[in-house]
């Protein structure tokens, strides 16, 4: 078992490094100058002070060069220094991951549980409201595109019945007691958090619907039923710890596609948090800043893919023999 | 505004319109006449991000409209450009042009309690000419400065700059504590245009998280007496433009000068209740669109082939399908709110046909494969909401006259600036900022020794002595009748020549609710203080 978790961590670092190499090339081939990019910002430059940057910046440097020296300087904990915001890349990092991974893991684990639970509800009644009711989410959740429903969500619940802020992730003027502030919070969370989780809230209900229905047809189930076992037993002890299996497995995985999204629902929200901040990176050529987001993004989907191992292992005991 | 006094620009003479004489004024001012200004409340803006808030070292409206909150200037400038007393309270023009002497109010504060010096001002004034994108352009012939005493402060002049006063308002010279920068760090990544700013002007710095928002405070020290109204400002960090729309339709921003809002977008909020649009309040900045052709290399290096592609865009209907009707037909190099604007150009009525026997004329008839001659039209990457649609009705209508235009979208700014500045262009879509005088953001695009690699400079490659000539003039004329009249023929030769082909101008609005009272709308609008700024109930 710790031999299997050492290895696992090994591969992990060594995709991690293989993502750090492969994402410097791609960025530093792709085109778009930094330096012209900030001295645009700046409104204008000389040639003495665009040559001077560059250096600054070792970008005259041949590009295997700067490859091995971030690599070098990540392995230290140098993430490099932002050309925009003139701060290091990791000071930028640690102050959006958290209402990142706040949004993320709300929305992925709200989608997921809530989801299931659709899942398992509708499958025992396969035409109730309940059942149709999945369908329809399912549907609609899967056509319709994050930002759309963003916006739909704002104009629902913010402008035409205002329950909750349109933007931000807290009130300026807000409680200044602890409970205040994560209850200001939690309000602002609702809806960028349901935008992202929306499409895969659909797909984990759809995903266990079928999953319960196909483990409720079989005969262990059956023979629990038969020898008197509650129905209540059957379904939560028997029937969904195996109908759960492909739901944590699809929920590890798509992760970094939930980290994506953020993207585009923070923009939405003006959530403060690293999806924000890589749109602009995007923009500014940015490059240290959207290199230390990429690498963070990645180790994120990583440490959740081990985690998802973890938890696969502990719900199927079989994993563990193998 | 709420200060009261001096003369207007027009019928003066001078330095920015002053008169070479003393000019008192008294900072203990009457409200403004036309409401019942109450004191108290938080105004929410909203600001769409920033990476300094020191603007003597960034230019832009994301930096000066909360700059201009923070620091003081020496100079404000009121509506019809009038210059109104501000840090300080007179100044005087020596007969001979070439030195202007300014007293400051007394008791005046930084944020920290230190007092504001003349020290401070020539600090601030060598900082932004050094540091600020147009230093050398507004302050290039302020040859020294003297500090006599604390309050007294001399810029002494190597030639008469007319638009020196014009200048020194806090967007574009703000009183910086020279306690605070002259560390001997360098002033443009100083970390102190971020955290902890000290500043001189109405309001202090609160909150600063660049993720989330920027909070600033009522500076109760403030040296204009019972100023500001506000308590709070809240700028949150609002990137997308629909979402502001939204906020603002909601009631969650009371405020949002260069909104950002499309025509469309804007006919939405006129319909909700207690939300006003303006347009007042640019008249200073000058936002123009343009097509920018490349003067250097055939075609465009003929004037009658440009003068065809003037006759073949309408830009009246642009202004009315692109810009809904909310703006007018761009006329020439200024802003009809600049306070040198000319009418008096020549104007391109639609002509296709005339168009068409120029082209012929010039060498470009209809090719046996169909066409005259083909470029390609770059688009840059920002205010794509006016440039992409230009672009294409560019594109289609020049299609007509049988020449071919392919339209190539800048992935990102820099792509776009390193084309242009390189020279490496046929034609693009562009536009720039006039700001209120001409030898700032007029004269750039003009003058033969500014063909530099450089973005929004004479990139196009246009020189001619008889403009420079003209520009020359018009730099050192203090006579305000004569400068103008030196521009209206600047203006005039600019559109003869055809160096660039005029689009209408932006559609720039200031969104407000019915909270707001005094709305700011002088020339520099959003980016002049805003202590005069109230909320209602």
């Amino acid at each position: 078992m710790l031999l299997q978790t050492l290895r696992k961590s090994a591969n992990a670092a060594a995709l991690l490094l293989a993502v750090l190499v492969l994402n410097f090339a791609m960025i530093h081939l792709a085109p778009g100058d930094p330096v012209e990019t900030l001295v645009g910002e700046m409104g204008g430059s000389t040639p003495e002070l665009i040559a001077q940057l560059r250096q600054s910046m070792g970008l005259d440097r041949p590009l295997y060069v700067q490859i091995a020296l971030y690599v070098g300087n990540v392995l230290q904990g140098d993430f490099g220094h932002s050309y925009y915001y003139d701060q290091p890349v990791l000071d930028l990092i640690l102050a959006r991951i958290g209402p990142t991974l706040l949004l993320v893991v709300t929305a992925l684990f709200s989608a997921t549980v809530i989801g299931t639970l659709l899942g398992v509800f509708s499958a025992q009644r396969r035409s109730s409201w309940l059942s149709h009711l999945v369908t329809v989410l399912s549907l609609a959740g899967f056509s319709a595109p994050v930002f759309w429903v963003g916006i739909m969500l704002i104009l629902l619940l913010s402008v035409a019945v205002p329950i909750f802020p349109i933007a931000g992730m807290s009130d300026a003027l807000g409680s200044e007691s602890t409970l205040g502030y994560v209850l200001d919070v939690a309000r602002h969370l609702v809806l960028p958090a349901l935008t992202l989780g929306l499409i895969y809230l659909a797909f984990y209900s759809r995903l266990s619907r079928a999953s319960m229905l196909e483990v409720l047809g079989s005969d262990y189930v059956r023979t629990a039923r038969a020898k008197g076992l509650p129905r209540r037993l059957v379904i939560y002890k028997h029937a969904l710890r195996n109908a759960i299996l492909p739901v944590v497995t699809f929920a590890g995985l798509q992760f970094g596609q939930v980290i994506s999204g953020a993207v585009l629902v923070e923009t939405v929200f003006a959530w403060p948090g690293l999806g924000t901040l890589a749109f602009d990176s995007i923009l500014r050529r940015d490059t240290p800043t959207l290199l230390g987001i990429l690498f963070f993004s990645a180790l994120m989907v990583v440490v959740m893919n081990l985690a998802t191992d973890l938890v696969y292992r502990r719900i199927d005991p079989r994993i563990k023999t193998r | 505004m709420g200060l009261t006094f001096m003369k207007g620009l027009a019928g003066m003479k001078g330095l920015a319109g002053l008169a070479p004489m003393a000019v008192a004024a008294v900072l203990a001012l009457a409200p403004a006449a036309h409401a019942e200004p109450k004191a108290g409340g938080t105004l929410t803006s909203f600001t769409s991000g920033f990476r300094s808030l020191n603007p003597a070292v960034q230019s832009g409206s994301a930096t000066g409209m909360p700059g201009s909150q923070i620091f003081a200037g020496l100079i404000q400038v009121g509506a019809d450009y009038t210059i109104e007393p501000y840090l300080a309270t007179s100044w005087s023009v020596a007969d001979d042009q070439l030195s202007v002497t300014f007293t400051l109010v007394e008791g005046a504060a930084f944020h920290d309690g230190q007092p504001i010096t003349s020290e401070d001002v020539k600090f601030s004034l060598e900082t932004t000419k050094a540091n600020h994108p147009f230093g050398k352009a507004m302050f290039g012939h302020v040859a020294a400065v003297e500090t006599p005493d604390a309050a007294t402060v001399v810029f002494k002049l190597d030639q008469p700059v007319p638009g020196l006063l014009l200048s020194l308002q806090p967007l574009l010279m703000p009183i910086l504590p020279k306690h605070v920068y002259g560390d001997g760090q360098e002033l443009k990544q100083h970390p102190r245009n971020m955290e902890n700013v000290v500043g001189s002007g109405p309001f202090k710095v609160e909150e600063n998280n660049p993720a989330e928002r920027l909070v600033l405070v009522k500076n109760e020290n403030f040296f204009v007496k019972d100023r500001p109204y506000l308590d709070r400002i809240v700028f949150p960090v609002v990137k997308d433009p629909l979402t502001r729309v939204l906020m603002l339709e909601k009631g969650e921003i009371d405020l949002a000068p260069f909104s950002g809002v499309r025509p469309t977008d804007a006919k939405r909020l006129e319909a909700a209740r207690g939300v006003n649009i303006t347009t007042d309040g640019y008249g200073a900045i000058g936002y123009i669109h343009y097509l920018e052709l490349n003067l250097r290399n055939k075609p465009f290096s003929d004037p009658k082939v440009r003068h065809a592609l003037a006759l073949a865009i309408d830009t009246d209907f642009l202004a009315k399908v692109i810009f809904g009707g909310r703006t007018v037909p761009g006329t020439g190099p200024l802003h009809t709110g600049n306070p040198f604007y000319s009418p008096d150009v020549p104007g391109f009525a639609r002509d296709m046909e005339k168009a068409g026997a120029m082209l012929d004329e010039a060498g470009y008839p209809v090719g046996a494969d169909g066409t005259r001659f083909s470029f390609t039209l770059d688009v840059p990457s920002w205010a794509i909401q006016a440039h992409v649609p230009m672009a294409e009705y560019i594109q289609a209508t020049l299609k007509k006259l049988n020449i071919g235009v392919e339209l190539r979208r800048a992935p990102d700014f820099g792509t776009w600036v390193k084309r242009i500045a390189a020279f490496d262009y046929e034609a693009t879509m562009n536009g720039s900022f006039n700001y209120p005088d001409p030898t700032i953001g007029v004269h750039r695009h003009f003058a033969c020794d500014n063909i530099r690699n450089v973005i929004w400079a004479n990139t196009q490659g246009y020189c001619d002595p008889a403009m420079d000539e003209m520009l020359a003039a018009a730099a050192v004329e203090t006579d305000i009748e004569a400068r103008k009249a030196v521009y209206a023929k600047i203006q005039r030769k600019a559109v003869e020549d055809l160096v660039f082909i005029y689009m209408p101008q932006d559609f720039t609005a200031t969104v407000y609710s019915d909270r707001v009272g005094n709305l700011p709308s002088t020339p520099f609008g959003a980016l002049a203080p805003w202590y005069d700024v109230y909320l209602n109930d």
